[in-house]
């Protein structure tokens, strides 16, 4: 990825930045890196290994990443949306970070992934993208690829869940949330999750049970999703992260359904349009509120 | 005890029979996305003998990820405490694979320190482990290089090398070989040299491929990690760490444990033990707001620390069996396997031993 | 009954020592415990508010006082609020003794200097009455106390025992500004006030405990009038779960600070990581 690369090194050695986030070749595969020095900028690639979101390196909450000094970030489009949540919810400045846009054609499940990319193997949130250019960006690089493989299938497993019966739905869910250990790797990858001090740790009172019990982990999960209402930039990490295979993705989704139909609002990329969480219309749906 | 067979036919009627004597099965099994997880069966066609490492260890079958303690319930002015079981109904783990039976056997140490943990040894007393010789997952896998290996025998009471048409078995422990006096008919012995001898040349074959993927000197890597706590390295390789605990969650080794009294009402509760992990920053946190491991280098760094120095110092062995299972499901690309091979250079150079910047 | 489960304790004197740090004493419900608990200066255990959680706190009593243990704390989290809430005749629960001790038996025939900050007195308290308890059993004792200001000070009673005392050299002191205008003490922080106190080394131990930055200025001062840094004793606190080494909370190092402390001499503090 020449063009890449080549920005990276200009921005380096030209002091514009002292940290540039990217992805390189690892042992299994794409993993994200972060090249300080000008010389190594030639370990930046883009490939559709590249699914890991890496606006949440960009935390103000990671002294060890914030102590290098001002970031350049590739962004594909849906990390686009999470660095504008970001940016949005001023967790860090325009004017602190270059945001070099890459074009992208979806990029596999799991970065380990060699390829080719199939409706098999893509990320379930690649098919039928809109964002493939991201508009959030300072630079942009990489030729437009063509579309990402397969039919889009959240929405159609949304709606076979929303024709269940409630006890069916609530079954399903308890079955796949016994599965959940309480990592929080869900919450440690997202983007958009970075309380200072997150409400599951807190302890007095203790809001959410930190067992990993079924009354537990809904609890947990349920708590996330509404507070990732309008919020979540539909990276994936969670997801991704989750080494117990859980879908959140599905969680994440419904309630961005929701939130659409209520407010009209889609994770954009575009961190001047308000979230609904932290703007009001008079115009806003009430009726839910008696 | 004369090696001996079992065929897959015979196998299954061996698992229904200990599921209508009521003993709980655990095997590699499919959970609804289709990975292999180790969970309950019922039938031995629901299992995945072989397939796919499961994602998770068989910690969680002797350390639940939560597990009530004791309850108590508040009367008037005084409390009374409910204990809990400390001895479990019988379970055979059908299908270990050999690092993870390794890593039951290695966290006895830690149980067993000083005070017995009781609720850890009931289980084990109850588990009978048969684990099948391992066929090699991928490139992250470095079993032999800790010590064990895709045959190792360490913590299995029976050990299983697939074969034409079923099994060679061989009793490891005296409760092993309790398993198969109790279901005699369903073993015969080892027909001949042609099928223990198939079973050699898979443990050797597989045994050298992993063994290309890491070499270490254990003792050399304690070395260097006693001496370059401020090394570096610790500061260049944790940049794409979330501090998820992915990791450990995955993990047959790490154990570490939160202990929370959950209130049910106002009178009464139950006081659980839950996985937590060194990899969070609340780990340690004071009440006074301090934390002695305030970022995420010294974190990681705790990690490798206490799995390739601390525990070895202690208890003589390290806390890892060489899974691969942290590299693997690491969201950030972070890599246990790739850092050790690092470190072992740095050894090699004689290189930096002291405090580095 | 597994080790996880505690004994039950009855609250039966509750002492505020300032206005936010409060003694509780306590008496094992099952009469045999009552009849035969011991321990030894320094170790801690984890003492339960049923519904909150467990808090570790070293024993603060003596073990030469066989009717009763005592706790010390402050509320500063979910269980130690709970705590405070409770009061004479409430039942708490009790884990322990846990932990390694001061070696005071390697310490008799030889003269012992306490320096203790705020609440850091109450780990020491233990040994300074385990001590007095057999007085001819030891040289000259001296105690350096400290608090922010009077009100901080712990103890306040025993405090004056010791002055009383002709057998104990007792140096109290309150950081500059937390004097009050009857104050009779010293004024100056607890390691300069050691350094004034100038106490012998010469066949003698210390016993050093309080905030982290009152030991850190206080073992130099220590090393300074001649103190060989292992005969200097001082306790570690640590964010503890099982008190029993299984848990892994507690690791500094190489030493779990629940099995091979919480007591630990300079020297050994000297080579731990400052992961503590």
């Amino acid at each position: 990825m020449k063009e890449l690369q080549e920005l990276a090194r200009t921005l380096l050695s030209s002091g514009t930045v002292k940290v540039v986030f990217g992805w390189e070749e690892g042992p299994r595969g794409a993993r994200p890196a972060f090249i300080t020095d000008a010389a190594n900028a030639g370990r930046l690639v883009f490939d559709h290994r590249c699914s890991h979101t890496l606006a949440t390196y960009l935390s103000p909450r990671r002294p060890h990443m914030t102590r290098l000094g001002k970031a350049a970030i590739v962004v594909k489009g849906c990390d686009a949306r999470a660095v504008a949540g970001l940016l949005r919810e001023a967790q860090v400045k325009r004017e602190d970070v270059v945001i070099i846009g890459v074009r992208c054609g979806g990029v596999a499940a799991d970065p380990a992934d060699a390829g080719p990319l199939t409706a098999e193997n893509v990320a379930e949130r690649c098919p039928g993208c809109t964002a493939r250019e991201p508009h959030l960006a300072d630079h942009m690089v990489g030729e437009t690829k063509p579309e990402p493989p397969g039919a889009p299938t959240r929405d159609a497993r949304i709606a076979e869940l929303d024709a269940m019966s409630a006890p069916e739905r609530w079954a399903f869910w308890q079955a796949e949330l016994a599965r959940c250990i309480r990592c929080n790797a869900c919450r440690e990858v997202c983007p958009m999750c970075f309380c200072e001090r997150c409400v599951a740790d807190k302890t007095q009172p203790q809001w959410l049970e930190s067992s990993p019990h079924p009354r537990g982990n809904f609890a947990w999960h349920v708590t996330r999703a509404l507070h990732q209402a309008g919020r979540c930039a539909d990276c994936g990490e969670c997801a991704r992260a989750c080494p117990a295979g859980i879908p959140l993705g599905l969680l994440n989704r419904k309630i961005a359904g929701i939130v659409a139909d209520r407010f009209d609002y889609r994770a954009t990329d575009d961190p001047s349009v308000p979230a609904p969480i932290g703007a009001f219309s008079v115009s806003d749906r009430q009726e839910f509120i008696l | 005890m004369i090696a001996k067979t079992i065929t897959a036919e015979e196998l299954g009627a061996l698992v229904a029979d200990l599921v209508s004597a009521g003993t709980r099965v655990i095997a590699p099994a499919r959970a609804a996305d289709g990975k292999v997880d180790y969970r309950a069966i019922t039938r031995f066609e629901e299992a995945a003998i072989g397939a796919e490492l499961p994602r998770r260890s068989l910690k969680e079958f002797f350390l639940p990820p939560t597990e009530p303690l004791f309850s108590w319930h508040q009367g008037k002015g005084d409390v009374t405490v409910k204990p809990v079981a400390v001895s479990f109904p019988p379970h055979v783990v059908l299908g270990a694979r050999p690092c993870d039976a390794a890593a039951v056997e290695i966290l006895d140490r830690v149980m067993g320190w000083d005070y017995r943990d009781e609720l850890w040894f009931g289980r084990r007393e109850a588990t009978t482990i048969v684990s099948v010789a391992c066929p090699g997952v991928d490139g992250s896998c470095f079993c032999t290089a800790t010590g064990g290996g895709p045959d190792s025998k360490r913590g299995s009471d029976l050990m299983m090398v697939p074969v034409d048409g079923g099994y060679l078995v061989e009793a490891v422990t005296p409760k092993g070989q309790a398993f198969v006096g109790a279901h005699a008919a369903r073993f015969v012995d080892a027909a001949d040299a042609g099928t223990t001898a198939a079973a050699e040349a898979f443990r050797t074959g597989v045994r050298s491929r992993v063994a290309e993927h890491l070499t270490l000197s254990l003792p050399a890597l304690r070395r260097w990690l006693e001496g370059s706590f401020d090394h570096e390295l610790w500061r260049a390789i944790v940049l794409r760490c979330h501090g998820c605990g992915a990791c450990a969650s995955v993990c047959p080794t790490c154990h570490c444990f939160d202990i929370v009294d959950e209130p049910e009402g106002v009178r009464a509760g139950t006081r659980r033990r839950n996985w937590d992990t060194c990899q969070t920053a609340r780990f340690t946190v004071h009440a006074s707001g301090h934390n002695p491991r305030a970022d995420q280098n010294a974190r990681f760094r705790q990690r490798v620390l206490h799995k390739f120095s601390i525990y070895p110092g202690r208890f003589g062995e390290v806390l890892c069996t060489g899974c691969g299972r942290c590299a693997r499901a690491c969201p950030g690309g972070m890599d246990l396997p790739e850092v050790l091979k690092t470190i072992t250079a740095l050894v090699g150079t004689g290189a930096s031993r002291e405090a580095a910047v | 009954m597994n080790l996880y489960q505690p004994n039950l304790v009855t609250i039966s004197d509750v002492i505020d020592e300032t206005p936010d740090t409060r003694t509780l004493r306590l008496t094992f419900q099952d009469p045999q415990l009552a009849a035969g608990f011991d321990f030894k200066a320094g170790q801690f255990g984890e003492y339960s508010a049923f519904g909150a959680g467990e808090s570790t706190f070293c024993i603060a009593s003596s073990p030469t006082r066989k009717d009763s243990i005592e706790c010390t704390f402050k509320a500063v989290g979910k269980a130690t609020r709970a705590m405070r809430e409770l009061g004479a005749g409430d039942t708490m629960g009790f884990r322990g003794p846990y932990g390694n001790h001061f070696p005071v038996d390697r310490m008799e025939k030889a003269s012992v200097v306490f320096v203790a900050g705020g609440i850091g007195l109450a780990p020491v308290r233990c040994v300074i009455w385990n001590v007095l308890d057999t007085r001819e059993a030891f040289e000259d004792v001296t105690i350096v106390y400290g608090a922010r200001s009077v009100s901080d000070l712990v103890y306040k009673r025993e405090l004056a025992e010791w002055a009383a005392r002709p057998d104990v050299k007792l140096w109290q002191t309150v950081d500059p500004g937390g004097e009050a205008p009857d104050w009779k003490g010293e004024i100056g922080f607890v390691p300069a006030i050691v350094e004034k106190a100038a106490p012998s080394a010469k066949n003698a131990f210390a016993v050093v405990c309080g905030p982290p930055v009152m030991i850190k200025y206080t073992l130099p001062v220590l090393e300074k009038l001649g103190f060989a840094d292992d005969r200097v004793y001082t306790t570690l606190e640590n964010r503890m779960k099982c008190g029993i080494g299984k848990c892994g909370r507690c690791n500094v190092g190489p030493v779990y600070v629940c099995k091979d402390g919480p007591v630990f001499t300079a020297r050994e503090l000297a080579a731990l990581p400052q992961e503590y």
